[in-house]
């Protein structure tokens, strides 16, 4: 067997994880459907439509809660990478023929596909919702979505790759926790997923408008309302942005994974 | 060429020395037991040998092959099962067996039949349907021994194999393993219970402070210690020290429990010995209770080469 299909072996069996723990599933699906049916459609009739927001807040909204929902799959990772690591499944792998470059792809590539699974599932609850509640859904913003699967890959490599590394520097689960939410503060808070640039930048200060405006959750959601909701043809641009983005955040996980394993080498425990 | 060979291998964690130049070697196809209390440096020398842990010096080789300059060939030929059973939690069994054989390229059309066969030689079989993380303790353990004998590897190395397991699991492990030796697997046994280590080796190595004390098979471990048989001998009541005394110049080391009517000799001939023995408390009017004439354990083996017993160790 190659070092790649073992590779693949340990990335299914990781991504498997994540969608057997039962509780967390029920809890993040009733989450993002919450937001999408319950919060998209109140704050509707409070925000009128415009310029920023477009036709309607629903359909502003809802893209962005795509985005939280690979987001939150995402980081998952980082509290799996956790539990193995005390659990003892990471020496375990590290008995396995598969190299520790071989380990750490496999981890940011289950990273990877648990947040896109995930947020494909709810992409394709937020077409459904669409067409429920009369918004229009041109037909090539299902292929501009198809499209842009890999790129949102590589978003959600990234942000397993921060939680690696947060779970790689806490000690005690809770500690990974508080880290968690504090990654939520400031990537999903920060960013335009619930509102426009322009109104963070009418509240907020410029540096703070800036770092929401190429937040790669805020590039994210704004590719999905533009090209996969709005129908508008894929910008090369935002697409490059998204990927500069979200490229160096896998980095930096890989890199933590990596210090992980070696340290375990040299010490016998991360 | 030896299936392992270590040469002065060492591990340092912090200001602690784990092991301290270690030469050992292990023959192709024998079982070599690693005997020494907690401590003693086998779960280091184990986790070496697999690759998780990187020496501070010295070389290590399984099968001829360096586990530092070319880790994943000798992942390839080695399997461990760890002193502490390691799963996914949220796995079946047979799931993580699955996932063992796939990982180890066992043919997929006899993998299927390879498990089962081996979950029900272990008595996994009515567990196949929990979850790792609802398994009892001793068959988490059997499950970890069953990953090895799945694989069926040049060098299986077993930690402690058979703690938490009951009597009848134990005999049947101990069982699969020789079965294992004698399909051609080298074997190493890292443990601290003597009957574990009587029963399993060809060698045995005992490990001490980091350190190699000895190895040897068991017989000429036993006969390297002076004397030879052991004679335990209970009183009714305490006996004298006069008593205590005569018998001491009857040859032999004696040496009497603190309640005073429990002697212990080594002895070079009990058949020899015993007579002058009954004879010499008949005449200070000691009345025996008991006499069992054994030979020296492992336990007198550690005894007799690092001068404690392996059962006070830290």
């Amino acid at each position: 067997m190659s070092q790649l299909s073992r590779l693949v072996r340990i990335a299914r069996t990781d991504f498997s994880y994540f969608f057997r723990t039962k509780w967390l599933m029920a809890v993040l699906i009733s989450l993002s459907l919450s937001d999408m049916l319950v919060v998209g459609l109140v704050y509707t009739r409070l925000i009128p439509a415009s310029n920023a927001i477009g036709s309607s807040y629903f359909q502003f909204l809802v893209p962005g809660i795509v985005v939280v929902g690979l987001f939150s799959a995402a980081t998952d990772t980082g509290r799996r990478i956790w539990l193995a690591l005390r659990e003892g499944v990471v020496q375990y792998y590290l008995t396995l023929p598969i190299r520790t470059r071989g380990l750490v792809g496999a981890y940011i590539i289950s990273g990877g596909l648990g947040g896109i699974v995930y947020s494909g599932a709810l992409l394709i609850i937020a077409y459904l919702s669409f067409m429920l509640f009369g918004a229009p859904i041109p037909v090539q913003g299902v292929l501009y979505a198809l499209t842009l699967i890999p790129f949102l890959f590589v978003l959600s490599t990234g942000i397993a790759g921060l939680a690696a590394f947060f779970a790689s520097v806490s000690r005690r689960g809770e500690i990974y926790w508080v880290y968690a939410q504090a990654l939520q503060v400031s990537m999903v808070t920060v960013s335009t997923v619930f509102y426009p640039a322009q109104t963070i930048a009418q509240y907020l200060p410029a540096p703070v408008a800036t770092i929401a405006e190429y937040n790669p959750l805020s590039l994210a959601a704004g590719v999905l309302r533009n090209s996969a909701f709005g129908g508008n043809a894929l910008e090369t641009g935002a697409l490059a942005n998204l990927l500069a983005t979200s490229l160096p955040l896998a980095v930096i996980g890989a890199l933590a994974y990596w210090i992980i394993l070696r340290t375990i080498r040299l010490k016998g425990k991360p | 060429m030896f299936a392992v060979e270590t040469l002065s291998l060492s591990k340092r964690y912090g200001k602690t020395d784990a092991l301290r130049g270690l030469n050992f070697t292990v023959n192709e196809g024998e079982i070599m037991v690693i005997l020494g209390p907690n401590g003693s440096g086998k779960t280091t020398l184990l986790m070496i040998l697999c690759t998780i842990l990187k020496p501070t010096s010295g070389t290590a080789k399984v099968v001829g092959i360096d586990v530092v300059e070319d880790g994943t060939k000798v992942r390839e030929v080695m399997g461990i099962a760890f002193q502490e059973a390691r799963g996914f939690w949220r796995h079946k069994p047979s799931s993580i067996l699955r996932f063992h054989a796939s990982m180890f390229d066992i043919d997929p059309a006899k993998r299927q039949d390879l498990i089962e066969r081996t979950m029900k030689d272990l008595e996994l079989w009515e567990s196949r349907d929990k979850m790792f993380m609802h398994l009892s303790g001793g068959q988490a353990k059997r499950l970890e021994t069953a990953k090895v004998l799945i694989q069926k590897p040049k060098l299986a190395i077993f930690d402690e194999p058979t703690s938490q397991v009951d009597l009848r699991g134990k005999r049947k492990i101990w069982d699969k393993i020789r079965e294992l030796r004698d399909q051609g697997s080298t074997i190493i046994v890292a443990t601290n219970e003597v009957r574990e280590a009587e029963y399993l080796a060809d060698r045995v190595t005992i490990l001490h402070q980091g350190q190699r004390v000895v190895c040897d098979t068991i017989p000429k471990l036993k006969d390297a210690i002076a004397g030879g048989d052991i004679v335990e001998v209970d009183f009714e009541d305490p006996v004298s020290e006069k008593l205590v005394g005569s018998l001491n110049g009857l040859g032999g080391d004696v040496s009497l429990s603190p309640e005073g009517n429990q002697l212990r000799a080594k002895v070079s001939k009990a058949e020899d010995w015993v007579p002058k023995m009954t004879s010499a408390s008949y005449v200070a009017g000691a009345k025996i209770a008991s006499i069992r004439i054994t030979e020296p354990s492992l336990d007198d083996v550690f005894l007799h080469f690092t001068g404690k017993a392996l059962a006070d160790q830290p």
